[in-house]
Formats: C-alpha cells, structure tokens, sequence
C-alpha cells in the first residue's frame, strides 16, 4: 500500500493568465485522473491533497478522514465508481470554494504561495509519521510507503529557505520522497534540493498538453518500484551557497561560527 | 526490608565517620549534606520518615536495589472502559514525550562547530552482564545509534574514538566527518574485544593531544563510557585534569558501574556532565543527552577579549561542484578509487566522494549549503506551544480538528483527575496552541514539530505587508 501527498502550488496569478497553454480546467482534468489512477492501482492506496494558496494552506482532500460532509453530498452513480466520483467532485468543490478570484483579491494575488506550510502539514499527517514509529514486534503492521508530489507554477521565495530545508530535513528522517513537477515559471533551487535530498525526481514539463503523461510515466510508481523503472531523476542540483550581503553565488568564502552566514570578500 | 534500612543508614552516617565513605558511595557522593541530613533525623528521633529525604535523589530511599522490595510498575497502569490498555499507554507515552519538551525555548547561543573524542572503556570490566547481553555488546550497539545521531544533529563536527585496553591509550579512530568511516571502525567487534585494566590518564591525554591544533570557534569535547571502578595511570591524573581546564576541553561521563570521584570531579571542574547508567534505558538516555550541541556559557563566549563580538570567528570553507553521474570517470583524492560521481574543491580541484570533510590536498573545509541548513534549528527554534487547559480559551470559531494533521482533537479519558495533569503540561482537551499564529495542534503534531521537524506549520504563511499609510 501506498500513500500519495499532492501538494498542489495554486497560484491564481500564474493560472489565470491567459496567455499559457495549460488552462486550469485541463490541468485539474489532468490531476484528477491521475490520483484516480493512483486510487486504481491497489484498494489500501491512500491520498491526501493540499492546496498551497496565496497566504494560507488547506488541505483540499484526505481519503483517511471519511467524515467530512463534502462526501455525503455526492450521490450514488451507478456508472462511475465511487471512491472516484467522491474525489473528483470534493477536490473539484473545495478549490472553487477556496480558490481567491484574481479580481477581487489583488492585494492577496501579490503573495506568495504557503508552500512550507502546505508540506509541513503534510509530513504532519498522521499515516506519514507512522512509517517512522515502529510497531509491536507481535503484530505485523504493514507500513505504508509515502510520497509526496509537490506541483509547483511558482518560483523560489527566499524567506522561506530555512523552514523548508527544515521540512525537507524531516521527509529526509522519515524516508518520505519528495517529487516535484514543474509546470511553469523558472527551476526552483530549493524544490531541486528537496527532490534530490530525498530520492525523488524533480522534473519540468515541456510539452503541457501531455502534462498527464508525465504524471503517469514519472510519479504514479511507488518509490520501491522506481528502481526498475529507470525513472528520471536529479542530476544537475546546486549547492552552492549564497553570499548573505549580496546574494551572489559563492564558491569558496567565509562563514560565522555562530550564526552560520556565509560571505565573500565582503565581511 | 527497606524503612529499617533507611534508619540505619542514618544513625550511622552520625555515629561512625569510619561508614562514611562506605554509605557515600551509593548515592552522591555529597559527605555534607550526609553529615547534617543524619544530625538533623538523630535529632527528631528515630521515627522521621524516609519521605523527608526525597529531595537527595531516588538512591536514598532504598540504599540498594537488591534489598528494595518489587515495585509493582503494573498497578499504575489502569484499564479503560474497554477493558483496553491503549489508551493508559497513550498517556504515558504521551507524558514522557511532553515533558522532554519543557526544556528552554529562547535563542541561545550554541556551539555548532563541534569536536568531540570518543573514549570507550576497552578493560576487562566490560565483558559484566550486569546489562544484556554485555556491557561491552551494549556499550558498541548505542555508540553507532549516538555517532549516527550525533552526525545528523552536528553536520559540521567530527568525531573521533579512543579505546582504553590493557592499561593503554588506543586510538579507535581518527578525527573524521564522515559518520561512514567512524562507524567502520567500530563495527568489527573482534577487533575491540576488552582485555585488561582501563588507563584514564593516558586516554585523556590522547583525546587532548588529538584536539590540541583545533581553533577557538570549535568545542572540544570528550565523552568517556567508562565501565570500571579502577584506572591504572602512569602519573598523576590531577595534572591531566588541570590541563584539560587550561585547554577548555569538556569532559563528560557515562559510568556503568558507579560513580567515581574522579570522575565527577572531571565534569565538574571542566563543565561536562556526570552520569550512572541504572539500566539499558538509563544508560541509552544518558548517552544520547550529549548529543543536541551544548549551550555556549558566558565564560566561553567571551574568552577572547577584544571589542564587539569576540567569539564570532570566520570560517574558510568551500562550497564544491557536484559532478553527475554522467561525468567521465577520474580518481578520487580519499580512496584513490575511480568514481564518476563526486565532488570537486572550489580552491585546488581535487575531486573527493563526500562531503562534509576537509580536503585531503589543500586543507579546506568542504561543505554544502545544505549541512549549514540543516544546524539552523538549533539557532531558531520554534516556541513550545502552550497547553490549553480549560474550554474558557476556547471560542466558537475555534476549529474541531488540529491545524496541522486534521484529524480531531481527542479529549483525555482522565479528565476526572485534573490535578495530575497541569504538573506533566497535557492539556486535558488535547490542544496545544503556538503562541505566535495562535492555531491549535494535536499532542502528536506538537511533538513533531519541536523534535523532528522544526517548523510550525503555519507561522511561515507569506503575510501582506503592512502598507504605510
């Protein structure tokens, strides 16, 4: 069994603009068929999205709390399985709901996305923290594997460096693999590492019509299958750090014993 | 039986100076505080109860463990309704897990750039099995979980061990970054196997001369398991322990056999810590305290006289290139091996198979920016969370479900008991709140955060920039 973490970046300034080739109806098309894919490949697949929006981060979807009400709402389709129908139309309901307009928020627009929050929720979640615990020698729990995909429009923000290295650190301690799809906007060095800290790839779609087959070919396998799969993974990563007065990359320069900035020939 | 016991204890310690040591022995080592505990107890007469002796450590009350009677550890387990244990047990872990978390949370200064040396008693005195299976197999078992740890939470230190065999100093292994090659060299138990008498003396002074070159910025650091109640020294070891004061190296302890005092002394007197392991648990804890990097004291941080900040050095390092997999092959300056993959020293080129570590050609120090990163949470530490206590704090727009993992809040079965619970700070309702972003986490999530992850999840939320009006 295998648990899947979809944090998807919703960034309404890089979705809404009209000039992309991917619109957001096909790219939750896309999505949606994907996770429903995910669900197929075994009964025990659990699932867990989370929207990253300007400011906030919500969780969008949890296959493990059956509670929420959004469920009951859907009604039985005789014709279209229902673990299916009660994902697409909650994730579909809770984006609509949460989604900011690009209209009427254009202070919130400016902002970027809570990314770190969104992750540090989902390596929060209790059936990831589970596969760190071990479990009674009498009992035979099987542990599930855990992934997380992180789908990312947005670039880097530099504030956010430390948390997410934080986050990145723990996934890393939990044996979570952290996969990252770029859609649009320029690499981001940080996700890069993140995908390389923890095994996972990082990879950046070209073609955006065929954004469902790279989700397929790249991210659907669990990670124990990958090894088999020749799936692509992070090669070219930069760990080079910045200089802290002028942001330049450095290769070689001075560092404080006690707070641990790093400078060149400026200090 | 016990209660006759402690009297005697007491009604010696005041007739005999000869029992003196006898008695210290088994619990502090504190002669004064013996001395007037036992004039005061003479005074009041025989009848004063064991109970007024608590604030001395658990060793007084029953002065030793073969003569305590059983401690029934089953009674204070208590079935739910179900008839289920689950939930007691939740709550005990739960306890023990909160009150680790109630150390201090303000930015203090740490030592990030750590040496420490390994020193690991190697005497004939290991191979007791008073802990299972040995305390020699025990001792090497948790010494690869703490290197293990110690690296993980230290990126940038190194380690390196020292065994003491046969009235020897022998070094285990050198200073080295790397946890692989520590590790390797105390994996082959054969080759360690305990012979001998211990040598305090000549090991100390071995970790000394091996820290002696490090610069002021780095601690150095000297954590000895020692399992024998003799060490047999060429010289005088107060010498030694002078010269590791001068030398600011911070000796610390883990006996497994009792306290000596010359080893308490050694903590003392150079700022370590002293411990004896009571068991396996005991003596895992005991280890791994010394792993989070120690506080910089007053006296340290403003060793070095001069103005402004004194003790804030600057380091040399280097951020290397990493080369991919798919680059042609060449040999590595560390093993001489051929290897695509690797990394390259921005300042002489060589190429070296791992980083952190110190370049074999031209002495620098090699790091990521990624091991920088992974020290910053000892620097910034997220706030203990506080306990909600009562529903008053609660409003009606407070959510049912925790912030982090959403799942809702369980309330604790034994809420009938109140007054037990704020001493062990968990929150009857199960909600711990962070002072800054003010959302509600679960009891598991706030352990979580604090230990493993370091980040609140929602304090790092972009916030819009007040506009100046």
């Amino acid at each position: 069994m295998s648990h899947l973490s979809l944090l998807l970046d919703l960034q309404p300034a890089a979705w809404h603009d009209p000039t992309q080739s991917l619109q957001f109806s096909t790219f939750l098309a896309h999505i949606l068929v994907f996770l429903n894919a995910h669900l197929a490949q075994k009964h025990e697949n659990s699932l867990a999205i989370f929207g990253a929006f300007p400011g906030k981060s919500i969780m969008l979807y949890s296959s493990i709390d059956q509670t929420k009400p959004a469920d009951r709402r859907v009604q039985p389709d005789p014709n279209w399985y229902q673990p299916f129908k009660t994902l697409d139309a909650a994730l579909t309901e809770r984006i609509r709901e949460e989604m900011p307009q690009p209209s009427t928020s254009s202070e919130a627009e400016e902002l970027p996305v809570a990314l770190v929050g969104a992750l540090a929720k989902a390596l929060c979640c209790k059936i990831i923290q589970a596969t760190k615990v071990e479990a009674p020698s009498d009992t035979p729990v099987v542990m599930p594997e855990s992934r997380i995909l992180i789908v990312s429009v947005s670039p880097d923000a530099a504030a956010s460096y430390i948390p997410l290295m934080n986050s990145i650190f723990s996934a890393q301690k939990l044996k979570v693999v952290i996969d990252v799809c770029k859609i649009y906007g320029p690499d981001t060095t940080f996700l890069q590492q993140a995908a390389y800290l923890t095994g996972g790839s990082y990879i950046r779609v070209e073609k955006h019509e065929s954004l469902l087959q790279y989700l397929m070919m790249c991210f659907l396998q669990p990670p124990s299958v990958r090894s088999l799969l020749a799936v692509p993974t992070t090669d070219r990563v930069d760990f080079r750090a910045a200089c802290f007065c002028h942001k330049d990359i450095i290769d070689a320069g001075y560092v404080c014993s006690v707070c641990l900035s790093s400078g060149s020939d400026c200090f | 039986m016990p209660p006759r016991r402690a009297q005697d204890h007491n009604y010696m310690a005041v007739d005999s100076d000869s029992d003196d040591s006898f008695i210290v022995e088994d619990g502090d080592g504190d002669f004064g505080a013996d001395r007037t505990r036992g004039a005061k107890s003479k005074g009041k007469g025989k009848a004063v109860q064991k109970g007024k002796d608590k604030g001395k450590g658990k060793g007084k009350e029953q002065p030793y463990s073969w003569e305590a009677s059983y401690t029934r550890s089953w009674d204070a387990v208590q079935e739910d309704e179900g008839g289920s244990l689950q939930t007691a047990v939740e709550d005990l872990l739960a306890r023990g897990r909160r009150r680790r978390l109630l150390g201090p949370s303000t930015a203090i200064r740490r030592t990030i750039i750590r040496h420490l040396i390994l020193i690991l008693d190697l005497s004939a005195s290991m191979l007791d099995k008073d802990m299972r299976p040995s305390r020699f197999d025990l001792t090497l078992e948790y010494a690869r979980a703490f290197i293990t740890e110690w690296f993980d939470q230290n990126p940038l230190g190194q380690i390196g061990i020292v065994g003491m065999r046969a009235g020897l100093g022998e070094r285990v292994c050198d200073m080295s970054g790397n946890p692989q090659d520590v590790l390797k060299h105390i994996s082959d138990r054969v080759k360690l196997e305990p012979n001998g008498e211990p040598s305090l003396q000549n090991a100390i002074e071995m970790a000394r001369g091996s820290m002696s070159h490090l610069p002021s910025h780095s601690s150095r650091e000297v954590l000895v398991i020692f399992g024998s109640l003799t060490s047999c020294d060429p010289g005088n070891i107060h010498d030694t322990l002078d010269a590791c004061v001068k030398d600011r190296i911070r000796v610390s302890f883990v006996s497994l056999a009792a306290e000596m005092k010359i080893c308490r002394d050694f903590c003392v007197k150079t700022g370590g810590t002293f411990g004896v392991a009571l068991n396996e648990g005991h003596f895992k804890d005991l280890l791994f305290e010394g792993i989070p990097p120690p506080v910089q004291t007053g006296a340290a941080a403003t060793a070095k006289t001069g103005p402004g900040n004194p003790a804030a050095d600057l380091m040399q390092m280097g951020f290397p290139t990493r080369l991919p997999d798919t680059a042609p092959p060449a040999l590595c300056v560390c093993h001489s091996e051929l290897k695509t993959e690797g990394f390259l020293c921005p300042r002489c080129g060589a190429k070296l198979c791992d980083v952190p570590t110190d370049c074999d050609i031209c002495g620098l120090m090699i790091v990521s920016s990624s091991h920088l990163a992974r020290s910053y949470h000892h620097l910034f530490p997220v706030k203990p969370y506080e306990v909600l206590m009562d529903k008053s704090s609660l409003t009606i727009t407070s959510p049912s479900v925790c912030h982090a993992c959403a799942l809702p809040f369980r309330e604790s079965q034994q809420s009938k008991t109140p007054a037990t619970a704020p001493a062990e700070g968990l929150s009857p309702l199960g909600r711990y709140r962070c002072p800054d972003c003010g959302n509600d986490f679960c009891a598991d999530c706030d352990v979580f955060v604090h230990e493993v992850m370091h980040v609140c999840p929602s304090c790092h939320d972009p916030k819009p920039i007040p506009q100046p009006s």
